[in-house]
């Protein structure tokens, strides 16, 4: 399956492929056109330029009702003057399947996503959840070659959210079907996909697999959009032995993007109330090991750090920074803490047993693992 | 697999894939400019064009100048305010009473208040006059006492008394709307802030009214300034706009039809300079109510609910009156316009023995126009809707026209059209159900415009993706999903159409005569009894498919519950 897109302004030029049998997920902020891409699929909008394909059959020409997808909508798009049965059974009587078939698959259907007892409501009168189910139910009942999910558990609250991700999941696995899925979840992308493509202002950011996403970000944008992200400022010192050392900035001016003004505001504040750690700029000049991969001496780069790849480390160790606790978030089985450093506010999270003892105010060191970093050349974002 | 990077510009919003409205919206243009846009532009030019063929205001410049003509303008205007102030009287304070202080009986009272309104109001003026005229039976009531009797209904007073009792449900409607629109938590938070009651009726309440009421009430100056059937029935010599330009076009003399123009535009000018002012007003005073929840009574003292009630049901009763009176003199035995309290039929033989064709004649009008209605109603909302554009966005414009024409002022335009070869309709049936559908087109088009609104695209686009031709998703999905809103519609055309008199009585000829013309004759040839029967008539037709109507909303509301 190919798709190829151009021209567009919602979507800058995308090609993808799905794999048969993939569960592949849309993932970007809103607006970064991974509707509009499905919405091209499904049929309902046109792209200026491209082609998508489908088991070699160019599917662009077809209006959207020769298409043969299954779409299941963000608001679920249910028939209100139809039952349950009618609902799963409308696809099927529009190709006019003979009533004994019709029959047949929609009790297979509504018996995939545990609704049969339901089949003779009303959508009116069902929950949000079995709702959900239903327009699940009814885009399989047509037997798509190809699955499209638009944001299908955002209207859901987050305990369901879960239970339903799921769901999708299980009949998805059982069924084998090839599915896109839209979102702008990244956990749910996450755990749902096999893999996923992180769009950003109309163009793919980067393709892979949930845990080469998270791990491997190949983008600022993407280390920052999927899961949460420390980033540093800093120029290449050395590089020797496949490994880079990085001097870390103390301001964070020369991040990329917005994240740089962000950070450096947050940091000219935290200087201003504590004027002790300006003067511990050059402990935050110290340097972090990374992999060198094509990095060059003198050369400036931002580094992405996860917040559970910093930890606390004894003051003055080297390559640790200086700062100070400025809130303690206790979440279960991780603590979240903000430290304040001259790179900026940092996110750091710690397993629940490391956190003994810390307050708002409390002094603490940094460590960074730089194994586990991203570097991007600083001109990258 | 080639790509195709480099291809078309980008046009604008991606379009829907084999689209088969785009004739539809250019027919649907066709059809207004010809039988709408095209008459208005005759009206505008025979008003200024003088009698060698040049242009020339002299017309304008004699109707301002003759106290004949102006006070036409002067009566429509006294008119129209007295009416608009009594019905806005009437009608707020009814609509808070039944939303707020627990009226008993709310359903039966917002099914009954209906009924004035779609009752004609020649009825109600032909009505008052069984009470109050000359012979009335209060008139001789009074008479009989020896009380002195001031003056009489006739002119402005029942043309006021008429319209009001008529009208005042149209504030009730959008004011009792706009009220249980409200948020009650609200006035809780005005209370809550430290603000008396009257505070918060007048800081919070009240301004959140105030464009319902403004609007109900610009609705009404409306209806009222294009009024002509309560006129004609009950002013006698005190003229008003449209009974001055229907006396101007039938005239013994064989009228003056380039005044009849003239004042035909005066009338228009007035008319779209109201609802100019309601667009504009509302545009600017709309307020986006958050809350969900409906509004709760307030708890109201015994006395203050017994008074509340006592007050809706006698406003209520009151303006039924006309229907009741009408229906009961019906099978009074009765000779011209003398009427004995008694039982006969013998006012409805003489109803089927000398006219039998006019009530044939309206049902089949109404049918046709109603239909036509809301064929056109559903293809124009459904381009308003779902392809809006800026030719769609034009076809909105130019269907806001007819909101403000009078039937009086549609009917001068289409006799300037239609009257003269080749393009002759006048004396066709053509040109009577042309100016029905005119003016009843705006109303069906906003009723589907409105649920289509509320019907999400995603529904539509459900049905296209799971193999439903757009065709058949059409008829499956839309219609269906429409269908409150389209016989909603449906029997409001048909409610004002059967009982249509202003542009019928200038349009209509021999064979054609509706029942209302019918009703209007009797009464100006005193067959008193003739015209109850006929009236009675047409309130059963008028009543009967809104009954049923509601009967079947019912229904389907407790079907969904």
């Amino acid at each position: 399956m190919r798709k190829r897109f151009g021209q567009q302004q919602a979507l800058a030029g995308v090609d993808l492929e799905i794999r048969p049998g993939e569960f592949f997920t849309l993932v970007g902020p809103s607006g970064c056109g991974k509707t509009t891409l499905l919405r091209c699929v499904a049929g309902f909008c046109r792209a200026d330029a491209g082609e998508i394909v489908c088991d070699g059959e160019r599917l662009d020409p077809l209006p959207p009702h020769q298409r043969n997808l299954g779409m299941v909508f963000q608001n679920y798009a249910l028939f209100p003057h139809l039952s349950v049965r009618d609902n799963v059974a409308y696809g099927l009587r529009a190709r006019k399947a003979p009533s004994p078939v019709v029959r047949e698959r929609v009790e297979r259907a509504l018996a995939q996503v545990h609704l049969l007892h339901r089949a003779d409501s009303f959508p009116g009168t069902l929950s949000g959840g079995e709702q959900q189910r239903v327009a699940t139910a009814r885009a399989l009942a047509i037997e798509p070659r190809l699955l499209l999910m638009d944001e299908p558990l955002s209207n859901l609250d987050a305990k369901l959210r879960v239970e339903m991700r799921e769901e999708i999941r299980r009949v998805q696995r059982a069924l084998g079907i090839t599915t896109l899925y839209v979102t702008h979840d990244q956990e749910e992308a996450l755990a749902l996909s096999d893999r996923i493509a992180v769009m950003n202002a109309g163009h793919l950011e980067q393709i892979g697999d949930p845990l080469h996403i998270y791990r491997c970000p190949a983008t600022p944008f993407v280390a920052g959009f999927i899961g949460h992200t420390n980033f540093l400022a800093g120029e290449v010192e050395s590089v020797a032995g496949g490994q880079a050392q990085v001097r870390l900035k103390s301001t964070p001016e020369s991040l990329p993007g917005d994240m740089g003004r962000r950070q450096a505001a947050a940091a000219e504040a935290v200087a201003a109330k504590a004027p002790a750690l300006r003067q511990a700029a050059p402990y935050v000049g110290g340097t972090v090991s990374v992999p060198a991969g094509g990095l060059a001496p003198g050369q400036a780069v931002t580094i992405a750090v996860r917040p559970e790849r910093l930890s606390l480390a004894a003051p003055g160790a080297p390559n640790a920074m200086p700062g100070e606790v400025e809130e303690v978030v206790f979440l279960g089985a991780v603590t979240r803490l903000r430290v304040r450093t001259c790179a900026g506010p940092l996110t750091v999270e710690l397993h629940a047993q490391a956190d003994e003892g810390l307050r708002p105010g409390a002094p603490v060191a940094l460590a960074v693992e730089g194994e586990a970093a991203t570097v991007f050349a600083a001109d990258d974002g | 697999m080639a790509s195709h990077s480099a291809a078309a510009p980008a046009v604008g919003r991606p379009r829907v894939v084999g689209d088969p409205w785009q004739r539809a919206l250019v027919l649907s243009y066709i059809l207004l400019i010809f039988f709408f846009i095209y008459p208005l532009a005759q009206l505008f030019i025979s008003s200024v064009r003088a009698a060698d063929g040049g242009w020339t205001l002299t017309h304008f410049r004699e109707f301002f100048a003759l106290s004949y003509y102006r006070s036409a303008l002067y009566h429509s205007l006294y008119v129209g305010v007295m009416v608009t102030v009594l019905a806005t009287a009437l009608g707020v304070p009814l609509a808070a009473a039944v939303a707020r202080w627990g009226v008993p009986g709310k359903a039966l009272l917002r099914a009954l208040i209906v009924l004035p309104l779609v009752s004609p109001p020649f009825i109600g003026a032909y009505s008052w006059i069984l009470l109050l005229g000359r012979s009335g039976w209060i008139t001789q009531l009074v008479q009989h006492a020896g009380l002195p009797w001031a003056g009489t209904i006739y002119g402005s007073k029942g043309i006021i008394l008429a319209l009001t009792l008529n009208l005042y449900p149209f504030v009730f409607l959008v004011v009792s709307a706009s009220i249980t629109s409200i948020d009650p938590s609200l006035e809780d938070a005005a209370a809550n802030l430290g603000a008396t009651p009257w505070r918060t009726f007048r800081t919070v309440t009240a301004p959140l009214l105030m464009p319902a009421i403004l609007g109900g009430a610009l609705l009404v100056f409306l209806t009222a300034l294009a009024d002509f059937g309560s006129a004609v029935v009950i002013g006698e010599t005190y003229l008003v706009l449209p009974t001055l330009i229907y006396s101007l076009f039938i005239n013994e003399m064989g009228g003056e039809p380039a005044m009849a123009a003239t004042a035909s535009v005066v009338l228009l000018v007035c008319t779209t300079a109201v609802l100019l002012i309601e667009r504009w007003y509302i545009s600017r005073r709309s307020y986006v109510m958050s809350g969900l929840r409906r509004r709760g009574e307030r708890r109201a003292s015994p006395r203050a609910r017994a008074a509340a009630t006592a007050f809706t049901y006698g406003v209520v009763g009151v303006s039924l009156i006309p229907a009741a009176v009408v229906m009961l003199t019906s099978f009074f035995p009765s000779s011209g316009p003398v009427m004995h309290p008694g039982f006969s039929v013998g006012n409805y033989l003489m109803v089927f023995s000398t006219v039998p064709r006019a009530m044939l004649n309206s049902l089949f009008l109404s049918g046709a126009s109603t239909l036509l209605c809301v064929v056109l109603g559903v293809v124009i909302g459904y381009l308003l809707v779902r392809r809006p554009g800026r030719a769609t966005g034009g076809l909105d414009a130019l269907l806001m026209v007819p909101y403000a024409i009078p039937g009086t002022v549609l009917a001068v335009a289409l006799i300037r059209a239609f009257g003269v070869p080749p393009l002759l309709l006048t004396g066709t049936v053509a040109i009577l159900i042309t100016s029905y559908v005119v003016r009843r087109l705006p109303y069906a088009v906003r009723g589907v415009v409105a649920v289509l609104h509320n019907i999400e695209p995603a529904t539509e686009e459900a049905s296209l993706s799971l193999g439903a031709s757009p065709w058949r998703t059409f008829g499956r999905v839309t219609l269906p999903l429409m269908a409150p809103g389209i016989i909603s519609g449906a029997v409001m055309t048909w409610v004002q159409v059967i009982s249509e008199i202003s542009s019928t009585i200038l349009l209509y000829y021999g064979p054609w005569a509706t029942i209302s013309i019918v009703i209007y004759q009797q009464v100006l040839s005193n067959n008193y009894g003739t015209a109850a029967a006929a009236s009675s008539l047409l309130l059963l037709a008028v009543f009967v498919p809104l009954l049923a109507f509601n009967v079947w909303q019912g229904e389907k509301a407790a079907e969904l519950v």
